[in-house]
Order: structure tokens, then sequence, then C-alpha cells
């Protein structure tokens, strides 16, 4: 080697010279020499360390078992779309004809929260559980992927092909559907009518309010519903108007019901007396409800009436002429409201509000509602063609005639026979298994559309992920039937393209717009017969809709089976309503099957005792029982003991009641006379999430201040004493930067459960099921307590959303022996998945037991509904504790997002789910670290307490008092 | 045999019997063939123990759900198991330390066996707090040990903590404190056995053991320390376990009486179960001469003390609950006489009270019969103590509308009547394969001895 290369080269003379010096020269001449770093001499120990070290290295490297991921990433990144951050679009919710706006939450493509849209000027940011649950929809396995023809699979080609075939020559041609507030599919209808020399389309609603338009066409000359204004209404009186649950736009009523109760910052309250038989939750937030039977719901109407034109009768009951003299002092700023489908009592309705000066103030009937548009006579003359064989072809849009109607199966047997029948659903259900043709629709997050829910404002509905399946818009349908072929973008585009500025509207979600404002129409009295009393033989029945469930159309949704009614908080089921004293009378107890006789058809049903419901009324709910249903037959943990699936022996959850609704030809009418109830002698469990139902312990004992009320007279605007309790800890803990708080109202809080849902979908709740349930295993983490003071009789009701109340002296952090649960410095109570145990300590020592045990495995094999999941969430595994967490992921996010802007965290940029929701705005978190933060000053309100202060655990949630709008002797206020 | 016999005192040991005597009759056990009796007992307990684990493995496998318990009663069979498995320990321990210290000399015919009993009873306990676990697998996170989270440390605040700590000492110092009160014996059984397996196993666990006046000197000197080690953990283990419950906000949990209530429960329990285990032993191990009436009579009179004091703590929470005034305290009491649970607590009251004060008469107490049925009765009542503590405390506490109730399922029953099985075929094995009687002690107590010292 050295005779090859044995040139030598010199850089100095130094260096040629040698010497020890130089190497040492050369080392130190730089002030980090990595000549230095090295060892002179590496040898033999340190090359076979340094060896060692390195194949440990690889080898411990190798042991890891990284797993194999397979990223898909953007080639061509959307503009705006940045991943794992989320995007939101303004649109409709399509969970019920209201019309409620929407922002979709989509991440990384796909949609996973629905928000209310808080410059929606109906909603104004508020949604119901069963539009916070439609989301699931979308990713519901069970749609329909492609059209079916006589019940087989076929191309959409073949379908429209042998359609318009059938179509030929076909003389009445009837489109039959629910109420549909789309201009632009109402255009497409009316477009694909005109074809036929007698098309009609014919529109129903299974919750019908059709007697609300035959009477304003009685009285006022035009077949409207009109717009009623809550929040412009002093006095409110209702008769069997649920409008804050289920009756007709809740969630828009809620929001302005409670615009006009809000007495902090309006000074005065509005009265609402409610007249109804079951226990509605319009009714328990009443300031009087007056139970009675659906019979004398009626005859109060006509006495009230008479009470209002002249003062007479003077025998009229005592709550009557209240309600009159309210209404009289009220005039034009009141508000009589009647959910009684008979045209006779919606006369008197409006002659009440016609006589008060409401029309125009808090009844508008210039801008009409169109959220119930069904006409029952309409439907009742279809049925009768359909008897007679005079249809050649039925389209059934969105609607499920056969599960929603009395005489179902007659009617599917009629459908049967017709040449031509589609159904244009979402859904094989029990009307598309008697069509020949199945053309699946869109689900509303997929498609193109628009909503008119009240004159003058259109709502937008954007598509926010591509069709799932096979589907197609049926605004598309129908215009490719009309030999129009266009899509439903198009559509919806031309339709307002000139009228709306297009891009804005959509940014927006809706728009308004200049109706023709028709002439205020004149009031032609209309005389109503006075009412003969017939002697009740038997009991009442009153059939209702549940929230969330409604008429149901959202069967198909386990969060809704699994969401507690807001009054009787039973899951997965439906049951008959009794009074206690009713059942006692009966001898029935909770849980007795009862057999519901006296009508065409009867049923059984377990029976439930209901406080605060008339003697003679029996309540059951309607939307149960549906073929959607029956795939919860393996919902819940399947282990040795689970005692029953989710569903009935049916094999569908609840029974269908539809076919005891009365059908005169003139309207769908909810309730029936007659009615006898038969004990079985068999029982049936009821799932339910509570027992107890009142403050007041078994046996006696002080009622516990856990729900407080004040009076509205009491009502002041002096601020809360803060209540010191000596600690034992030392304040140690200081929270110099944020400090979360929640603030909920409970005089704004109706019940309605809209929360329960959102904090569900958002922070991946399971659903447990029935059994689960029974055993007191409900996982929602929050939850809305109910309780009843009074007798069981006449009872005054109080919902309180109860969530993890995030307290300072956490007894739940103190007992974790693993520190799974510790406190953030900003006031959270923190759970640590991954660390926790699983010893439940924890929850047996919250005084709230708002903790959540994952007791199972809970299923989630429905690859297509984990789509829905939150990916900002964990999905907790079996063993593990969980709870509220103040929707931290939130707070992150509002969090970045005000440092990526600069600037700082702004009161109000965080809104937790529940709040989110809520119609009525009852709940308000923010930073208490903040004096002027909302959630502060409602923590210095004089009705703010907080649950089991005395306990001094220092919760972070505050309650805001119920305020009770009456004085002790029951006069004015 | 005439002798310096006191007439005042009956003997401990009757029969008149020799040092040979004792070893011939406490070694015959082991010599003989196990009988039908004992082969039954076995076979059952080890059904038992098999059908535990059976449900224990399905459990683990499946979900804490298969357990009764729901979002308000968070615990229920298990953590009563526990307690009532700590509790039956804990006479063993006073037995064989406390009494030894106050030179109690009748303890020595039953010590040996009430260690044993502690030892198995606080290993059918340490089961409990395991599998109550959502992951049990990860059950040593409860220990401070050296690992690479941060280092994450365990939560010193948690009562939890401690009983891991409670626990895990009690367990080392119980069998250490046995293991060395065995040795004289096994020297005894080594020398008497032959040649084999069985002499080399028994002749390395008995150390070298020789029977020397030093040997003796320094095993007396370990025993004594070892029983001075041991006497604070009869308070302190009890003591902490009721801190689980004395230290958290539940009404009817959160009681400064806790501590000496449940010391006085769990010796309590204990000596009844001890009283059960030895009218047993005595009467199918022919050891009547060992175990005499005189043994039970002892026994008996500080069953009826300490249910006395149990029966006062019970007396105490309501007065406490009645003058504190506080609804929440007050309704949790009403809630135990007369709620959904009184069945349970009149239970509890008439085995653990009541019952016990037959004992007064002597003719009860000198009845074996009599003794037995009682002491069967005091476990029962005992088990449901903890029970009415747990879940009546529970499963209505602040909220009304978290109320619910309880049943425990099939898988519960199956894991407590686990624990036991566990617990008798420990003993039963222990019954045939060592000393159920400490030799070497009694030797120290026979008249026959006193005789010769005298001489």
């Amino acid at each position: 080697m050295a005779d090859q290369n044995s040139t030598h080269y010199w850089k100095s003379l130094a260096e040629r010279a040698g010497g020890p010096d130089f190497s040492v020269q050369a080392e130190t001449e730089f002030a980090s020499s990595p000549l230095r770093s090295i060892e002179p001499d590496p040898g033999r120990r340190a090359f076979l360390k340094a060896a060692g070290f390195s194949f440990a290295a690889s080898v411990m490297a190798g042991c890891s078992r990284a797993p194999v991921q397979r990223a898909m990433p953007y080639l061509d990144q959307p503009g705006g779309v940045i991943a794992g951050r989320p995007v939101y679009y303004a649109s409709t919710c399509a969970g019920c004809a209201a019309g409620c706006g929407v922002l979709v939450k989509t991440r990384d493509g796909r949609p996973i929260k629905l928000e209310g849209n808080p410059e929606h000027p109906l909603s104004r940011g508020g949604l119901c559980a069963a539009g916070q649950a439609s989301i699931l929809g979308l990713y519901d396995s069970l749609r329909l992927k492609h059209p079916l023809m006589e019940g087989k699979q076929a191309a959409w080609q073949k379908v429209d092909e042998e359609i318009l075939r059938r179509l030929k020559g076909a003389g009445a041609v009837r489109v039959l559907s629910h109420t549909v507030n789309s201009p632009t599919a109402l255009w497409a209808i009316a477009g694909f009518l005109a074809q036929f020399k007698d098309g009609r389309h014919v529109m129903y609603d299974p919750l019908s309010c059709s007697a609300i338009p035959d009477a304003h066409e009685q009285t006022h000359g035009v077949r409207a519903v009109p717009h009623y204004r809550f929040d412009r209404a002093e006095v409110i009186v209702s008769f069997d108007a649920d409008f804050l649950g289920t009756w007709i736009s809740p969630v828009e009523y809620t929001a302005a019901y409670r615009a006009g109760r809000d007495a902090e910052a309006t000074r005065r309250s509005c009265w609402h007396a409610q007249f109804e038989s079951r226990l509605s939750i319009t009714g328990s937030k009443a300031d009087r409800r007056v139970r009675l039977a659906p019979i004398e719901v009626e005859r109060s109407l006509h006495q009230l009436a008479s009470l209002v034109e002249s003062g007479a009768p003077q025998d009229a009951p005592p709550h009557l002429q209240e309600a009159a003299a309210r209404l009289r002092k009220a005039a034009g700023r009141s508000l009589v409201v009647c959910g009684i489908q008979s045209a006779e009592a919606q006369v008197l309705c409006n002659t009440i509000n016609h006589k008060l000066g409401n029309y125009g103030a808090t009844v508008d009937l210039e801008k009409p509602s169109r959220q119930r548009a069904g006409s029952d006579r309409a439907l009742a003359s279809l049925l009768e063609e359909l008897r007679g064989g005079k249809v050649d072809a039925l389209f059934i849009l969105g609607a499920n005639p056969v599960a929603e109607l009395p005489g179902g199966v007659a009617l599917a047997a009629h459908i049967r026979k017709l040449p031509l029948s589609v159904s244009i659903v979402e859904r094989e259900d029990e009307s598309a298994a008697a069509t020949r043709f199945v053309c699946p629709d869109h689900h509303y997050l997929e498609s193109w559309s628009d909503a008119e829910p009240v004159a003058g404002v259109v709502s937008f509905t954007q598509p926010v992920i591509r069709p799932l399946g096979g589907t197609r818009s049926s605004i598309e349908s129908f215009s490719l039937w009309s030999g129009r072929p266009k899509t439903a973008q198009e559509l919806v585009r031309e339709r307002w393209s000139g009228k709306v500025n297009w891009e804005e509207s959509l940014r927006n979600g809706f728009a308004r717009i200049e109706s023709p404002a028709a002439a205020p129409r004149a009031f032609k009295a209309v005389a109503v017969p006075p009412r003969e009393a017939k002697p009740a033989e038997g009991y009442e029945l009153v059939l209702y809709p549940k929230a969330g469930m409604l008429d149901g159309r959202h069967a198909y949704n386990p969060w809704l089976h699994e969401l507690p009614d807001p009054i009787t908080k039973i899951t997965w089921d439906n049951y008959a309503c009794l009074a206690p004293a009713a059942a006692a009378k009966l001898g029935v107890a909770e849980g007795d099957v009862v057999r519901i006789e006296g009508g065409p058809v009867s049923v059984e049903l377990p029976a439930v005792l209901q406080p605060g419901q008339d003697e003679r009324t029996v309540a059951v709910a309607l939307g149960y029982g549906r073929k959607a249903s029956a795939r919860f037959a393996k919902v819940g943990p399947a282990w040795l003991d689970s005692r029953g699936a989710s569903v009935g022996a049916n094999g569908l959850v609840g029974t269908n009641c539809a076919g005891l609704l009365a059908f005169d030809g003139a309207s769908l009418r909810y309730s029936r006379a007659g009615i006898r109830i038969v004990r079985t002698g068999r029982r049936q469990a009821l799932a339910a999430t509570q027992d107890h139902h009142t403050l007041a312990a078994p046996g006696g004992g002080p009622a516990r201040p856990i729900i407080q009320e004040t009076r509205l007279a009491e009502l002041t605007k002096h601020e809360r004493k803060h209540e010191t309790h000596p600690d034992l800890w030392p304040e140690d803990h200081p929270y110099t930067g944020h400090k979360w708080a929640m603030a909920i109202d409970l005089d704004a809080c109706t019940g309605c459960s809209a929360c329960v849902i959102a904090c569900q979908v958002e922070n991946n709740v399971p659903v447990t099921g029935k059994d689960e349930v029974r055993r007191k295993r409900a996982m929602h983490w929050l939850r809305i307590d109910r309780y009843y003071t009074g007798t069981p009789d006449e009872v005054e009701v109080a919902h309180q959303p109860m969530l993890c109340q995030q307290c300072d002296n956490a007894t739940c952090e103190t007992v974790c022996p693993v520190l799974a649960t510790v406190h953030s410095s900003e006031g959270l109570n923190q759970q640590i998945y991954n660390r926790c145990v699983g010893t439940r300590y924890c929850a047996n020592n919250c005084a709230y037991k708002a903790r959540r045990f994952n007791w199972f495995d809970y299923p989630r094999d429905d690859r297509l509904a984990n789509m829905v999941l939150n990916p900002d969430v964990t999905i907790r595994s079996r063993g593990v504790m969980e709870k509220c967490t103040f929707c931290v992921q939130r707070i992150q996010q509002a969090r970045l997002e005000a440092r990526r802007r600069g600037e700082p965290l702004r009161d109000g940029d965080i809104r937790t789910a529940c709040q989110q929701s809520c119609p009525a705005q009852a709940i308000v978190f923010g930073d208490m670290n903040d004096p002027n933060s909302k959630v502060s000053r409602l923590m210095r309100s004089g009705r703010a307490y907080k649950v089991l202060e005395e306990i001094n655990v220092r919760p972070a949630v505050t309650y805001l008092k119920i305020v009770r709008n009456r004085t002790r002797e029951g006069g004015e206020s | 045999m005439a002798g310096v016999v006191s007439v005042l005192r009956t003997p401990l040991v009757a029969g008149g019997k020799r040092i040979s005597d004792v070893t011939r009759d406490v070694c015959a056990a082991m010599d003989r063939k196990p009988g039908a009796l004992w082969w039954a007992g076995f076979l059952l307990s080890v059904t038992m123990l098999a059908a535990g684990a059976a449900a224990v493995a399905y459990q683990v496998a499946t979900g804490i759900g298969t357990w009764g318990l729901n979002t308000t009663v968070g615990w229920a069979f298990d953590i009563t198991n526990f307690v009532f498995w700590v509790g039956i320990g804990h006479a063993g321990t006073l037995i064989s330390a406390i009494l030894f210290l106050l030179r109690q000399r009748w303890r020595t015919s039953v010590n040996r066996s009430a260690e044993a009993m502690t030892l198995f009873a606080v290993m059918c306990a340490g089961i409990f707090p395991l599998i109550h676990m959502g992951r049990p697998w990860l059950a040593f996170w409860v220990f401070p040990y050296p690992n690479w989270r941060g280092p994450l440390w365990i939560n010193f605040r948690s009562p939890l903590a401690w009983d891991a700590f409670a626990i895990s000492t009690y367990f080392i110092i119980s069998a250490t404190f046995w293991y060395i009160g065995l040795i004289p014996d096994l020297a005894t059984i080594r020398d008497r056995a032959q040649a084999g397996l069985k002499r080399s196993i028994i002749s390395f666990f008995s150390l070298g053991w020789d029977g020397s006046y030093r040997t003796w000197q320094r095993y007396e000197t370990v025993y004594t320390l070892l029983a001075g080690l041991a006497t604070p953990l009869v308070i302190s283990v009890h003591t902490i376990v009721s801190w689980d419950f004395a230290t958290s906000v539940i009404p009817g949990w959160h009681a400064t009486i806790f501590p000496p209530y449940f010391v006085a429960g769990a010796i309590f329990s204990g000596m009844a179960m001890v009283l059960t285990l030895m009218i047993v032993v005595r009467k199918t191990m022919r050891l009547e001469d060992y175990i005499t009436v005189r043994h039970v009579e002892t026994m008996a009179r500080l069953v009826i003390v300490t249910s006395l004091m149990v029966g006062l703590a019970y007396l105490t929470e309501f007065f406490t609950a009645l003058y504190s005034g506080n609804p929440y305290e007050m309704f949790v009491f009403t809630n135990r006489a007369a709620g959904p649970f009184a069945w349970a607590y009149w239970t509890m009251v008439s085995a653990n009270v009541l019952v016990p004060q037959f004992l007064w008469l002597r003719r009860v107490r000198t009845s074996m019969a009599a003794v037995f049925v009682i002491s069967l009765l005091v476990n029962v009542g005992m088990w449901f103590e903890r029970f009415v503590i747990i879940v009546t405390s529970l499963h209505r506490d602040y909220l009304p509308a978290n109320w619910t109730g309880y049943t425990p399922t099939l898988i519960e029953v199956a894991t407590l009547a686990g624990s036991f099985g566990l617990f008798f075929t420990c003993f039963l094995l222990f019954s045939r394969l060592l000393p159920v009687i400490a030799m070497g002690e009694v030797k120290g107590v026979l008249s026959y001895a006193k005789e010769k010292r005298h001489a």
C-alpha cells in the first residue's frame, strides 16, 4: 500500500517536519474540532462497545411492530380544505318539515355533526334532537343503494324506461307525500304532473295540522297555517298544542317562547296556560297547566271563546276566567294556539285570536308557514280513489302511508293492485314493500334542494358529500320523468336566479325574498254550534308524537330510540300512559301489559303511570313498531345473562298504534273516546333511565335543594352573595389563565333533549341497547333529570340537565389510585382513558353520578355508521370510565383558531355541543376568570345557585333558578 | 399423674397428655389416609373453586357488565367480599400476635389454624380488588414502580392505593409469621418422617432446626419481634380498608366512626370464623383434648364483646345522622332500616347484635352445636354488614334522579362461592399436610410439663 501511494503531500512546513506538537495543534486549531470528540485510539474495546450498541439498538428497533399504514394523501388538495380542520357548510335540516338552518361540520370530506345555524331567521341556532340525530341516516347501512323493480335490484335506466312506458296513457297520476316545502321540488312535481290529464299532488302529515288551514279557509278565505310569533306574545294559551315539543316547528317556537320569557333581559315574562290531557313538555313549562280529558279541552275552548267575546258564561271555571282576563288585558299581544284536529275548534281559536286583534301581531297570515301543508281531505279523497281503483299511477314521495295511516294493511293491498306504483324513499319501508318500483332518494346531506318553511324565508340545502350509494334526488327523478332531465343543482339555481344572491345565500344557508304580500284577509265569522258534552264512557285515547321519534320517520335511528322521553324517561318503547288514579282504579301497576280496546284495532302495551295526566285519558306514542326498527334485535352487548333484545316480541321496537287514529274523512284525529283498558296479566319490563321522580325522599323527609325556584315578583337584579365554605385544601391552585365554567338556565330548559343527542354525536357516546338501559347503564354524558313536585295528580315539573360538574374540589380525583382523573390548570376535570384501570371508585364518589363506565365493549361493527364518529374524540374501550369533558376538543379547536388569527380567545368563541344545539339557549359556556363574560355575569345573577353546594365540591356548573310566574294567591304577579 | 394442678383453672389441655402424646395426636391426622368426610368436603370446595374460577374467567373476558352493577352502584359483591375476607383474617392475627404478647396461653391450641385461616382469607380478599377492576391486566399500575411514563406516579391520596399497600404488607407479615411459627413443628415432622422426598422437602423448610437451647432462644426472639410487627396490623389494615369509605363524600360512608367500627367488626367476624373452623376441626380430627370447651368458651366471650362494640357502632351511626341534621345523612339511615334493602339490614342486625347475646348463657356457650350455629350466623351477618354499607349508601345518594336498585347476577354469586371454595380448599389441604395445632407451643402449656417443672 505504502508503495503504491508513496507521494506524501504536505500542507505546511510544520507538518512536513512532523513532531509531536503538530497533531495537538491540528486538533485545537478550531474551537470545536470533531477530532477532539473521538478517542485518539478507538481500540478494540470501544469498537466492540459501539458495535454492540448498534446491534442492540437495531434489534430493539426491529422488535417494535410498526403497523403498516396506508396514507391516501390528496393528489390535488381541494381549495380551502386542510386535513384535520373542519369545514362547515350551511344547509337545511330535513329531519322534519320545520326547515331549521344547519351548519354541517365536515372533517376530511365527511359530515360528522350538525350545528344549528345561528343566523337562521327561524331556528336561530337551535336544532332539535331529531335534527341532530338525522346525520346518522346518512351513514345508515340499510339505506337503499340502488333502485328496485318488483323487489329486485335494477339499473336506473331500466327502471326509468319501465316507469315511463307504464306512464304512457296514464290518466289519474297521483303523487303522495308529506309536506313538501321545497319550491323546486314542488315545481318539479307540478311539471311532472302537468303531463297528465288528471295529475294531482296530495300532501298529508302523519302529525296533521290540516284543521288549521281548513279553519282559515272558512274564517279568512285562505288555506294556510299562520306563522305564530310566540316572541311577541305576552299571554299564551294553548289547547293541546305541544309547541315546545313536537308541534309544527318546535325549535323556532322554543327560541321565540324563550325570548318572550327571559325576565331578566326584558323585565317581563309572558304568561302561559296549557290545557291538555297528557303531560307534554309544553305543559311542563306552563305557568298554569290544566289537565282535562280531550273532549273537555275542546269544551274549554268553547267556553274561552264565549268568555273572550262577551264575558259570559260566568259559571266558567276560575282558570278559564283567569285566562280570559289575561288574554283580554293583553289584546294584540296575546296568542291562542290549538292542536285539536277539528275545524270547529280551530275556527273558535281563530275567532278568539281575531277578537283579541292578534292577527297581524302574533298570528301572521300574510306570510304564512309552509311547515304543515298537508290536507286530510285531499288524503281522504285519494284513499277513496285507491279503494275504487281509479288511480293509474301512484308515486309515494318520502312518506310511509301504510305505517302511518289507519287501515294500513288494506291500503297496502290497494297499492299492490296498481299498475304503476313508485316509492321515492331512502329505505325499504312498509309502503315501499307494497310498491312495484322503489327509486331511492338521496339523504338530504347528499342533495341539492331548498325549502321555504315560512313565506319569504328560503333555506338552501347543499350536498356535503358525494352520494354514498346509487341513489338519485327526487327532484331529478321527477324532472327526468317530465322529459326535462336536469340536475338538482341546475334546477335549484334556475329557480332562484335573479331572485337571490346565489353565492351569498348558499354561504348563509338562507335568503329572504319578497313574497307577494297577501292583503290582510277580512275575518268572516263562522258560527260554531256548542258541542254537546257526551257523557264520557270508558277512557279517551290520546295518540301523541314523542320528541325525537316524532311520526316514526326516525325509527331507523338508534340514538333516538335510546333517547329518554323528556317526561317519562323511558327509552326503546312506546307504552300506555295512565294517570296514577286511573291505574289504581284499574288495578294496573307500571309495566303491566294492558290491552287497549274499543278502536278499530286493539293493541297491547305496557302501562306507565304518568303523574299530571288526566284520569280519563290513556296516552300512547305514535311512530313505533316500524319495520325500520327490526334491525335493533341485536343492539347491545351479547352475554350470558342479557335479558332480551332491544326489540319486542313483534321483532320491532314498540307497537304501531296508527291503526287507532280516527279518520272521519275531514281530518286525522289523535284522540278517540270509548276506549276500554283490559289487563292481560302479563308484564313487560320498561327501560327507564330514571326511577325516582320527586326530590322528597320516599317516606317523607325534607325536599332536597337540588332544584330551586323563585317567583317573578321576587326576581331582583341583586347579585348573588358568594358563599365561602371553610376549606381544608390550601388555596395553592390558582387559575391564572382561563377557568372554564357553565351556566344552565333551568327556567329556559324545556327538557327537549336536543343537547343529549348533540352530546352523543359530538363525543362518540355509544348506544347500549334496551337491556343495558334497563340495568341503568345508559352512557349519555349529559342527561336531563326530571323531577315532579305536588300531588301525583297535579304536578309541577322541573328539568335539570346534569353533566360532569367539573368540580374544583373534585371528589373523583382524590380517590383514583392511578391518577387517571386529574385537574387541568383551566379548571377542567380530565379523564385519561388509557391510564384508567376501572376501579369505579371515582363514580361511586361522584355526588352527581355524572360518570359513565364502559361495562362492555359496546359494539361498533357497522363500519358505515362509524363514519359519523368525531375524529377529535377517542373511542373508549371496555373497562374505562368516561364523562363529560366540557367538549375539551372544542376548547382546543377554538384556542388554535384564535392563535392562528393572532388574537386572544373571545367570549363565545367556544360553544359546547349541548350549548350549540339548545333551542332555548339555556346553556352558556365561558371563562369565569373574565368578569365580562356571559357566564360570569350569569354566575353573579340573583338566580344563580349550585347543586350540592353544601358539600363544598365547588362545581363549575351554575344553575339558574326556575322562575314561576304566579303569586301565592294565584292572582296577578 | 398427680401433680400441681390449679383447682380454679381448668387445664388448657385435657386428658393428661404427655409430650409424646401431643406429637402423636397432632401428627395422627397427617398419617391417616383422608376419610370420606374430608374427601366430600374437598370435592365440594374444589367444585366451588372451579365454578368461581370459571365465573372470573368469563367476567375478565367479557367485562364488568356481567355483574349486576350499574351507573349508581359501582361496587357491590366485589368490595363486600373483599372487606369480608380481610375482616375474617383479623382474628388470626389477633390470636397469634396480640394474645401472644398478652401472654394468653390458651391461644396455643388455636393459633396455628387461626393464622392459616388469616392467610387463606387474605388470599381470598386480595382477589377482589384485582378482579373488580375494569382492566385487571393493568392492576400493577396501583403500585409505585419505576417506569418510563414520566415517571408516572400513583395517587398517594387515594385510599385504594393505601389498600394495595395494607393488604400486601398484611399478607407478607402474616405468611412470615405463620412460617416462622411452623419451623419447630416442621422439624418434629422431619424427625418422624422416613427418608425420602417428603423428608427432604420438610427438612429444607425446617431450616436445620436442631432443638438446641440456642435455636429455641433465637426462635423465641424472632417470634416475639414478628408478633410486635403484626400487632399494629390488626388495627391498621382494617382501618385503611374503612378509609375506602370514610374518606368519600357519600352519605353512609363518610363517617369518622368507621376505623374502630371496622376493626371491631373484623375481629368479631374473624372470631366467628375461627369458632366455625375449630368446632369442626376438634370433632373431625379428634382433637377435643387440645381444643377444649374452655377454648370455645373463651372465644365465645370475645364474640360477645365485639358484638356489643359492633352494636354500639350501629347505634352511633344512627345517632350521628340524627344529630347532624344533614338530610342526606338522615335519609341514608332511614333508607337502610326501611328502604328496599331493609331485609339485608335487619339480617345484619339480628345476626350480629341479637343472636350473639345468647352466648351470655353458659349453657349455650358450652354447647358446641349452639356455638357453631351462632358463629355461622355471625359470618352471614358480617357479610351483610359490608353489603349494607356499600350498596345501601350508593343506591340512593344525593340526587334522587340517580337512584337505582341492585341485583347480583349469577356470575357474582359464583365468584363469591368461588372465594369460599378457595378458602376451604386451602384449609382442607392445610389440615392434611401440616400440623393444625402448634405442637411445640402446646407442649409448653401441658399440665404434665408444669408438673415436671415444679418437680
